[in-house]
C-alpha cells in the first residue's frame, strides 16, 4: 500500500487555540487541506476510515460527519476505528488490509481528538435522579424528585480522566509508567534528561514541522505552529516539578510525560497501481509505502512496553531488524516508557521482563525520534498513531533514505509497530 | 377555461388552483370569476362539511394579481377588480362550513389574502414555501382584505412588520408569527388539513391589549417614524397601507374594505407606482435574461469555484456561494488576510442565523463549503475562478499567469474588477475566451447585480455559463461591454467627484446627502465614498480619469484626504466620524473639513439634488452612446439594483424623460 500524501493540524495544548474546535471540525480542517493540495477528486475515494478515541457523543461515527464536510460525496462510506492509542495507526492499517482483501483502491485515513472537548459527566445516581425528574408527571411528584438531589451528585466525573485510566487493571496511564519506571529502575533524572533532549530537538524542527501543518484560520487569526514545545526547558526547571501519579516517590511528573493537546492527522492511501494512476493524472509523487506491521497484547499494568513485542513481531514478519531502520518513531507517551522499551530491546536482563526471549538489539539514540515527540508535541490520543507515521515518511523524505520504523504504546495493555520504506 | 377545478370526496369541498399552460398561478378577472361560481356552488351544497383550498403546481401556491393584468387596467377596471376579488373571499370568509388553506410554495400578494379568508392555514415546510403581502414594493397596498384581515389575525403589530415590508415569511417564520396555524411536510398537508377542518370555524380572538385606541396609536406612530426616517415619506404606498391598516382594526370591515379600495385606486393614478412595477418586470426579465449570441450548447454548470483575495470583495463572494451550495477554495497570498477573511465569513453567517435567515445547521455546513487556503494549489478541477485581489493591473495580471497555469483549459477566468479594463488580462492567459468580468457590488450578500462584463475574446459559451452562474447563485445580470468603469461605477463616479466638488468649495457634507437621500437614494454620496473607501474610489477615479480626461478628473481634496489616512469608514474617520456604536449616526470629520480649499458655499439656492442626480443622467446618456448596454432599460435596471437609485424615479434615464432633463427621450 503506498502513501501518497499526508498533513496534520498544529498540535495545540488542551485549552489553548484550538480548543474551540471539535475533533470533527479539526478533521475537517486537516482533510479539506490534504484534498485540495493534493487535487484529488473526492469522488474517487474508496472510504474514509478516521481513528478517535474521544468519541464526541454528537458525532456518533465522526469519520462520517468529518467526511462529509470535507465535501466527500456521500456514496463514499465512512467508519472510525478505535484502538486507543493506536487509533491513527489503525486506520492506516485497516486500509490496509481492505487493499489487501481488494476491497477498495483509495482511501482518506487519519487520526483526530479534541481532547480540549472531552465532556465532565453526572455521576450514574445523579443520573438517574434526572431520568426519574424527567418522568415525573404531578407538580408533587417533580417536588419529590427534586428532593432527592444532593450536592455530590453535581459534582462532575471528569472524562479525560476517566478515558485515561484502564478500567481493568484500575491504573491511570501515569501510574503504568511508574509502574515501568520502578520495573526497568528508570531514574527521575533518566526521564528528565530524556524530556529536555525531545523539546531541543522539537524546537530545533519548527521549520520540519512548518512543511507537515496545515494552516487553521479561527477567530480571525491563522494558527501554523505547534505550541506545546519548549524552547527554554531545561534539567533543572523539570527537576523542579512534583510528581503527579505517586506525590511521594514517584518520578513521572508533567514535564517527562506526553502533553494533553488537540490535533488532527490526514493521509491518502492506495494501492500501487492506483498510485501510478494518481502520479500521472495529478503528478503526485507517493511518500513511502507500508510494508509491514503488528499489534500485540501485554499487561494492561504496564501498557508502556506494548511496543516492544510489536517490534519483534513485525520484525519477525518483514524479516527486518533494528538496524534496517533508518529513522524510528517510538511514541513518547511517557519518558520512562520509551526508557524502559530501549532497555527492554537492548538488555538481556530486562528483555524477558518484557517477553523477549533475546534482546533484538540496540536503539540507535541518534535514530530515535530525530524531531522530538509526544512530551514536545502532545499526543492528541487518536491522531498520534498517524502523526508518527506521517513524521517519519516526511524524515525520510527530507534525508533521502530508505526505512522507517514506527512504534507505540497503547493504553489497555498493547503495542503496534509499522514499518515504511522510500520507493 | 378550467383554472380550478372543484372536487368532492368524504364531504370535504377541494379547490384546486392549477392555471391552464402557465407555471404559475396568478389571479386576473377570468379566475376571480371561475372562483366565484365555485364558492356559489359550495354555499348551495348543504351536505359538505369543509373546504380545502390547495394548488397543484409544485412550487407555487398563488402568486399574487397578475402584474400584467394590473399594469395595463384602466382604474375603472381596477375597481372592478378589487370589488370582485373582495367579494368572492367576503364570500369564502363567511361560509357555514370551515375552511383551510394548504399552502406549499410561493402565496403571495392575493394568494396570502384568499388564505387568509380561509379559517385555517397550514404550511409545508418546503423552503420554496413563502407567505407574505408584498404589494407595498410595487408601490400599492393589499386591496382584497389583506389589509383588514391580517391585523385582526396575528395583531397590528406584526401585521405593520409585513405589510410594510413587503416580506415574505418562511413556514416556520410564517407559524412564528400567527400566520399560519401549523406547519408540516408537504406530503401531510391533507391529513393535516381535515384535522383542521374536524375543528370548525375559527373563533378570532379579541385584542383589546393591542387595538384599543390607545395602543393603536402608539404603534401608529412609531411605524410611521420607522417609515420617514427610512424612507422619508416617499413612497406613498407605505404610508396609505399604514393608515389603511391601522383605521381597519376598528370600526367595520366594509369600511376597511372601502379604504382599501381607495387607497389602492389612488396609488394605481401614480407614476411612482408605474415606475415600481416597471422594475419589477425589469427584475423578472433579468432571472431569465439569455445573453444575445447564445452558444450551440446549454451553459455549462459551475459548481466548483475558486475566489482569489480574501478581502472584503472575496470574502463576501465566497460567503455567498457557499451560501448557494457551491463549493468554494478561498485564497490569499497573506495568512492573515485569509484568516480575517475567514472572520468576516463567519460573522456574515452568524448574522443569518440570528436573523433568521438560515438555521445553525445550515450555517455550519454553508462555512464547510470554504476551504481556505494559502499556496500554489492545482486548481485544475475549479469550473470557475473569481479573482478579487488588489486593484492593480500590473498584480493582476500575475495573478492570472498563475491562474491560467494552475487551472484546467476550460476553467472560466473571472475578475471582479470594478473599473480595470479586462481586455489587458487576456494576454496573461491561455485560452482567452474564457476570459471574463463578474463585478459583484459591496455589500456582496445584499446587493443583487451583478455585471458580467463581456471582453473582446470572451466566447459566447462563457459568457453564457457566467449569466447563468450570477442567477442560479440569485444575482441579477447585467451584460456590460469592457470598457472603463463598464456601466454603474462609470454613472456613479461624476456624481461622487461633483459632490466631492461641492464639499471642497465649503458645502455641508451632511447637506449634500441630505439633499440626495431626500432625491431617494439609499445612502448620500459623501457617505457613499466614506463606505466604498476613499482610496477604492480614488482608485476608480483614476482610472477612469484616465479614460475621460475630457470631463472627469480627481478632486484634489480626495488625495488629501488619504495622503493624512482618512480613508473612510473602514479606518474609522473619512468626511465623517464613526464611533463604536454603529446606531449612532456619524458626525462630520473635521480633519476633513481642514482639508477643504478656504470655504466659500456660493452653492446657495442652487438645487443640489437636481445637479447631482444630473451628474448621472448625464454620464448615462453617454453610456448608451458608447453602447456600454443595449437598452436604456438596462442602464436603469442596473443602477436601480447595483446602487440603490431611488427606485420610485425609475432610474437615471427615466428621470431624464420624466422630467426632461436631456434633450429627447429615452423611452418610447
Amino acid at each position: 500500500m503506498q502513501i501518497l500524501a499526508a498533513i496534520r493540524t498544529p498540535f495545540t495544548s488542551m485549552g489553548a487555540s484550538l480548543a474551540s474546535q471539535a475533533a470533527a471540525d479539526l478533521g475537517r480542517d486537516a482533510a479539506t487541506v490534504l484534498l485540495a493540495q493534493t487535487g484529488i477528486d473526492p469522488e474517487e475515494l474508496s472510504e474514509v476510515i478516521i481513528g478517535c478515541v474521544c468519541q464526541p457523543v454528537d458525532s456518533a461515527n465522526i469519520a462520517r460527519v468529518i467526511a462529509l464536510r470535507s465535501g466527500v460525496p456521500k456514496n463514499v462510506p465512512a467508519v472510525t476505528v478505535n484502538r486507543n492509542c493506536a487509533s491513527g495507526m489503525e486506520a492506516i492499517t485497516t486500509a490496509a488490509e481492505r487493499i489487501a482483501a481488494g476491497r477498495g483502491d483509495l482511501y482518506l485515513v487519519g487520526g483526530v481528538d479534541s481532547m480540549s472537548n472531552v465532556p465532565l459527566l453526572y455521576r450514574p445516581t445523579a443520573v438517574q435522579k434526572f431520568v426519574h425528574l424527567a418522568k415525573a408527571r404531578r407538580v408533587g411528584q417533580k417536588l419529590r424528585a427534586l428532593l432527592g438531589f444532593r450536592p455530590a451528585d453535581f459534582s462532575p466525573l471528569i472524562g479525560l480522566q476517566l478515558g485515561l485510566t484502564d478500567p481493568y487493571s484500575g491504573l491511570n496511564m501515569g501510574e503504568t509508567a511508574e509502574v515501568l519506571a520502578r520495573d526497568y529502575r528508570i531514574t527521575r533524572e533518566q526521564q528528565d534528561a530524556y524530556a529536555v533532549k525531545s523539546q531541543k530537538k522539537a524546537a530545533a524542527s519548527r521549520d520540519f514541522f512548518d512543511e507537515e501543518i496545515a494552516t487553521v484560520y479561527l477567530g480571525g487569526k491563522s494558527i501554523s505552529a505547534d505550541d506545546g514545545i519548549r524552547e527554554g526547558s531545561s534539567i533543572e526547571k523539570l527537576a523542579k516539578l512534583r510528581p503527579v501519579f505517586n506525590r511521594k516517590t514517584g518520578s513521572v511528573t508533567a514535564g517527562n510525560a506526553s502533553q494533553i493537546t488537540d490535533g488532527a492527522v490526514m493521509l491518502l492511501v492506495a494501492t500501487e497501481q492506483k498510485a501510478d494512476d494518481l502520479a500521472t493524472r495529478y503528478g503526485l509523487e507517493p511518500l513511502g509505502r507500508l510494508t509491514g506491521y503488528a499489534y500485540t497484547g501485554c499487561d494492561p499494568r504496564s501498557m508502556g512496553i506494548g511496543p516492544v513485542q510489536a517490534i519483534a513481531r513485525a520484525n519477525q514478519l518483514t524479516g527486518l531488524s533494528l538496524d534496517d531502520a533508518d529513522t524510528i518513531e517510538i511514541n513518547e507517551a511517557f519518558a520512562a516508557q520509551v526508557l524502559a522499551c530501549c532497555k527492554a530491546l537492548s538488555d538481556p536482563s530486562y528483555c524477558q521482563l518484557a517477553g523477549l526471549d533475546t534482546p533484538l538489539g540496540e536503539i540507535p539514540m541518534g535514530k530515535l525520534n530525530p524531531h522530538g515527540g509526544a512530551i514536545a508535541l502532545g499526543h492528541p490520543v487518536g491522531a498520534t498513531g498517524a502523526r508518527l507515521v506521517l513524521t517519519a515518511l516526511h524524515e525520510l523524505a527530507n534525508t533521502g533514505k530508505k526505512r522507517a520504523l514506527t512504534s507505540l504504546c497503547i493504553g489497555g495493555g498493547q503495542g503496534a509497530a509499522l514499518w515504511l520504506e522510500t520507493s | 377555461m378550467n383554472h380550478i377545478t372543484l372536487s368532492i370526496e368524504a364531504s370535504v369541498a377541494t379547490l384546486t388552483f392549477d392555471r391552464v399552460g402557465s407555471g404559475a398561478n396568478v389571479f386576473d378577472k377570468q379566475v376571480l370569476t371561475e372562483l366565484e361560481s365555485h364558492v356559489t356552488a359550495i354555499e348551495h351544497d348543504d351536505s359538505l362539511t369543509g373546504l380545502l383550498v390547495r394548488s397543484a403546481k409544485p412550487s407555487i401556491f398563488i402568486a399574487g394579481a397578475d402584474i400584467k393584468t394590473l399594469a395595463s387596467a384602466s382604474s375603472h377596471e381596477l375597481a372592478e377588480l378589487l370589488e370582485l376579488g373582495q367579494g368572492v373571499f367576503d364570500r369564502i370568509a363567511g361560509l357555514k362550513i370551515p375552511s383551510v388553506a394548504a399552502i406549499h410554495g410561493a402565496c403571495a400578494g392575493g394568494g396570502c389574502e384568499l388564505a387568509l379568508a380561509c379559517d385555517w392555514r397550514i404550511v409545508s415546510d418546503a423552503r420554496v414555501t413563502r407567505i407574505g403581502l408584498p404589494e407595498t414594493l410595487l408601490g400599492i397596498l393589499p386591496a382584497w382584505g389583506g389589509c383588514t384581515r391580517l391585523p385582526r389575525l396575528i395583531g397590528l403589530a406584526h401585521a405593520l412588520g409585513l405589510i410594510l415590508t413587503g416580506k415574505l415569511l418562511q413556514g416556520s417564520a410564517a407559524k412564528y408569527k400567527g400566520l399560519a396555524d401549523a406547519i408540516c411536510p408537504e406530503e401531510d398537508l391533507p391529513t393535516l388539513a381535515y384535522r383542521f377542518l374536524k375543528r370548525g370555524k375559527r373563533h378570532m380572538k379579541g385584542r383589546f391589549l393591542e387595538h384599543n385606541p390607545l395602543s393603536v396609536a402608539v404603534i401608529k406612530r412609531k411605524a410611521r417614524v420607522n417609515i420617514m426616517t427610512k424612507t422619508r415619506g416617499l413612497y406613498p404606498a407605505t404610508l396609505e397601507a399604514l393608515d389603511v391598516v391601522c383605521r381597519g382594526v376598528s370600526g367595520s370591515h366594509e369600511d376597511s374594505l372601502q379604504r382599501e379600495r381607495n387607497a389602492f385606486l389612488y396609488l394605481a393614478e401614480l407614476p411612482q407606482t408605474e415606475r415600481m412595477i416597471e422594475l419589477f418586470f425589469l427584475n423578472e426579465r433579468a432571472k431569465k435574461l439569455k445573453p444575445d449570441v447564445a452558444p450551440a450548447t446549454a451553459p455549462k454548470r459551475l459548481n466548483k469555484v475558486a475566489t482569489i483575495g480574501a478581502g472584503v470583495m472575496g470574502a463576501g463572494i465566497a460567503y455567498w456561494l457557499s451560501t448557494r451550495q457551491k463549493k468554494v477554495i478561498l485564497q490569499d497570498v497573506s495568512d492573515d488576510a485569509l484568516a480575517r477573511g475567514m472572520m468576516r465569513v463567519y460573522k456574515l453567517y452568524q448574522g443569518s442565523v440570528k436573523y433568521r435567515v438560515m438555521s445553525q445547521t445550515e450555517a455550519a455546513r454553508g462555512f464547510d463549503r470554504i476551504t481556505p487556503i494559502g499556496g500554489p494549489i492545482p486548481l485544475g478541477d475549479c469550473d470557475l475562478i473569481i479573482e478579487a485581489a488588489t486593484e492593480n493591473l500590473a498584480i493582476k495580471k500575475k495573478i492570472f499567469a498563475d491562474l491560467s497555469s494552475r487551472c484546467g483549459p476550460d476553467t472560466i477566468l473571472a475578475t471582479n474588477t470594478s473599473a480595470l479594463p479586462i481586455r489587458e488580462l487576456a494576454e496573461s492567459i491561455l485560452h482567452p475566451e474564457r476570459l471574463v468580468g463578474l463585478h459583484f457590488f459591496n455589500p456582496v450578500n445584499r446587493m443583487k447585480l451583478v455585471e458580467v462584463v463581456r471582453t473582446e475574446t470572451t466566447s459566447p459559451e462563457t459568457l453564457a455559463a457566467a449569466v447563468a452562474f450570477v442567477q442560479e447563485i440569485g444575482k441579477l445580470p447585467v451584460v456590460v461591454k469592457d470598457a472603463p468603469g463598464f456601466l454603474v461605477n462609470r454613472i456613479l463616479l461624476p456624481y461622487l467627484l461633483e459632490a466631492g466638488n461641492l464639499f471642497s468649495q465649503g458645502v455641508d457634507a451632511q447637506a449634500i446627502d441630505d439633499a440626495m437621500l431626500d432625491f431617494g437614494m439609499p445612502l448620500g454620496p459623501i457617505r457613499l465614498m466614506d463606505e466604498v473607501g476613499l482610496d477604492v474610489a480614488l482608485h476608480v477615479a483614476q482610472t477612469l480619469a484616465g479614460a475621460f480626461p475630457d470631463r472627469m478628473s480627481v478632486p484634489d481634496i480626495l488625495t488629501r484626504m488619504i495622503d493624512a489616512n482618512l480613508l473612510g469608514k473602514k479606518s474609522g474617520k473619512g468626511f465623517y466620524l464613526y464611533g463604536k456604536n454603529k446606531n449612532k449616526s456619524p458626525v462630520p470629520n473635521p480633519a476633513a473639513l481642514a482639508l477643504r480649499d478656504e470655504a466659500r458655499d456660493d452653492t446657495r439656492g442652487v438645487d443640489m439634488a437636481g445637479r447631482l442626480a444630473q451628474c448621472m443622467t448625464d454620464e448615462a446618456a453617454l453610456c448608451l452612446e458608447d453602447g456600454i448596454v443595449a437598452t436604456a432599460s438596462d442602464i436603469d435596471f442596473a443602477m436601480v439594483m447595483g446602487t440603490g437609485y431611488a427606485p420610485f424615479r425609475g432610474g437615471p434615464l427615466r428621470y431624464s424623460d420624466d422630467h426632461d432633463i436631456c434633450l429627447g427621450k429615452f423611452y418610447t
